[in-house]
């Protein structure tokens, strides 16, 4: 035997170690981002650069303030009224231009134009509509969603794998069958991608939303911090809004791992 | 039967032309195994892809038992060089596609699709997924799907051609066999390598290049079934090496050829 017992067992203890260090190296990066802000705070650069700690202290009164709750809810319920069918409708209608070139060709001109267009110029012809409402917050939020969601969709359609769709054609199966084995499996990834892109924007587009309309949410009250000058209140807020966002993410990149994991059967 | 009759293909992109075939005609006797065998270019691949429906001819008709071939068909079934499996399903699933799309219920095209993964050696794969295979094993499941259909015609385009030697190796006498033992199949199977065609073929068509035609129509002379003991004789080896010899030459040649034409165009 040659086998002097000191066999690397690599795996699981790599896989821990690996976890380990990620958490590690994540958290040593927000600790110091976390010291340079305090250092550049405390050396008084600007009023508008108030300490970390100072911006944690007005946060613990602030989050706990019903002002602060309110403002959570209102945002909140603007994104789960305004983002689920974003996704959904975005999806569907991203996979018929997908499949129907007339389709494509009636809507590229809209989601094109909707994506390079600064959206935050057509928010007060919105807030004519509609006025200060609830309402004109969720329409933004779906025009920030909608055409992210559809062009990835999109994409993920026509990037089929052609030889596929030969070989499905030389067995002579019907769209429906092509469709569901091989076009919706090989879209599935980008489809995701533009979910979580969506994410992100609802969250985006319902503060600015509510910053330009400026007495709903989240949005608004930046808006009322920010004119009364309360920085570290601001920041708070700043804050609370970053973690929701990668907290989110998170969320959402665990699902979508679990769904790639979760093969189709017959 | 399946009769070419006066082929020919004109491919077309951004204004300029390429002859991909001229005026091919040949047939091929039901029940038989040919190879379509030249250079690449000659339009071999095009030629099967015009059998399976896939790509149209320019001019003239190919019929298969008297009827012109106009789309794929539920008679004709396709193995593909790169395989083209679905990654996301398993090696069943994958098997059973070309029942599914004949609208066979589950239970049938499962049991049906069972039965030939086995005869291609892959009992126990059925729930194993493309990538988890080798090469070998990802085309044995191409070949099953194509024979779960039981088609009277079978189309293999480079079957093993993206296979390392052993493997093809393994796999020309797997599927000599398997053919073997159908034995009614009629065949098409296009190829670049020689000593491939003539063990597998009753007739080998060799092609040319520039623009795509038949060069020859070769007749394999070893009685079946064959087996190991072919390979290895003396008449094969000397059988094939003098059309390998042919081959290459219409190798050279084109090369030789495609040098005049670099010149030519500086026109």
């Amino acid at each position: 035997m040659t086998d002097r017992g000191t066999a690397p067992r690599k795996g699981p203890i790599r896989r821990v170690a690996t976890w380990f260090a990620k958490y590690w190296v994540q958290a040593l990066g927000l600790l110091l981002g976390a010291v340079a802000w305090e250092i550049v705070g405390r050396a008084g650069v600007s009023p508008a650069l108030p300490p970390i700690s100072a911006v944690i202290d007005a946060g613990r009164e602030l989050w706990s303030s019903q002002r602060f709750v309110d403002a959570v809810r209102t945002t909140a319920e603007s994104i789960l009224i305004g983002l689920p069918p974003s996704l959904l409708f975005g999806v569907i209608l991203g996979l018929l231009m997908g499949l129907f070139r007339p389709v494509e060709w009636f809507f590229r001109p809209y989601v094109n134009a909707s994506l390079s267009l600064p959206l935050v110029a057509i928010i007060p012809i919105i807030l004519l509509i509609f006025g200060l409402s609830q309402t004109t917050i969720v329409v933004v939020i779906i025009l920030y969603v909608l055409p992210v969601v559809m062009v990835n969709t999109f994409a993920g359609v026509r990037s089929t794998d052609r030889d596929l769709l030969d070989m499905a054609r030389s067995f002579s199966a019907r769209r429906g069958l092509t469709i569901r084995r091989i076009v919706l499996p090989s879209s599935r990834a980008l489809t995701l991608a533009g979910m979580r892109i969506g994410v992100g924007r609802a969250i985006t587009g319902a503060i600015v939303a509510e910053q330009v309309i400026g007495v709903l949410g989240l949005g608004g009250l930046v808006q009322r911090l920010g004119g009364a000058f309360a920085v570290e209140a601001l920041y708070a807020v700043i804050l609370f809004i970053g973690a929701v966002g990668v907290a989110s993410l998170a969320l959402i990149n665990r699902v979508e791992q679990r769904y790639q994991i979760k093969e189709i059967r017959v | 039967m399946i009769e070419v009759k006066g082929v020919s293909k004109i491919f077309t992109r951004d204004g300029k032309s390429f002859e991909a075939l001229r005026d091919v005609s040949f047939d091929v006797d039901t029940g038989r195994f040919i190879s379509l065998i030249g250079p690449s270019g000659c339009g071999k691949t095009t030629l099967l892809k015009m059998m399976a429906g896939l790509v149209k001819p320019t001019e003239g008709v190919i019929a298969i038992e008297g009827k012109e071939v106009t789309g794929s068909g539920q008679d004709r079934a396709l193995v593909f060089q790169n395989f083209v499996l679905l990654p996301w399903a398993d090696v069943l699933t994958n098997a059973a596609f070309g029942l599914e799309a004949r609208g066979v219920p589950k239970k049938e095209r499962e049991e049906i699709a069972r039965a030939h993964l086995d005869r291609v050696g892959l009992g126990g794969f059925e729930k194993n997924y493309p990538h988890e295979l080798s090469g070998g094993m990802q085309q044995r499941v191409g070949i099953a799907r194509a024979l779960a259909v039981d088609p009277d015609t079978l189309l293999m385009d480079e079957p093993f051609g993206s296979l390392d030697a052993i493997t093809r190796h393994v796999m020309q006498h797997d599927l000599l066999r398997l053919w073997q033992e159908t034995a009614t199949k009629t065949t098409v199977f296009v190829t670049h390598s020689m000593e491939e065609a003539v063990l597998l073929s009753d007739q080998v068509v060799v092609m040319d290049t520039r623009p795509g035609r038949v060069s020859q129509v070769v007749d394999v002379p070893f009685p079946r079934p064959r087996d190991q003991d072919l390979s290895d004789s003396a008449d094969y080896l000397e059988f094939t090496a003098e059309l390998s010899h042919k081959l290459e030459q219409m190798q050279r040649m084109d090369m030789a050829r495609s040098v005049d034409d670099r010149f030519d165009r500086d026109d």
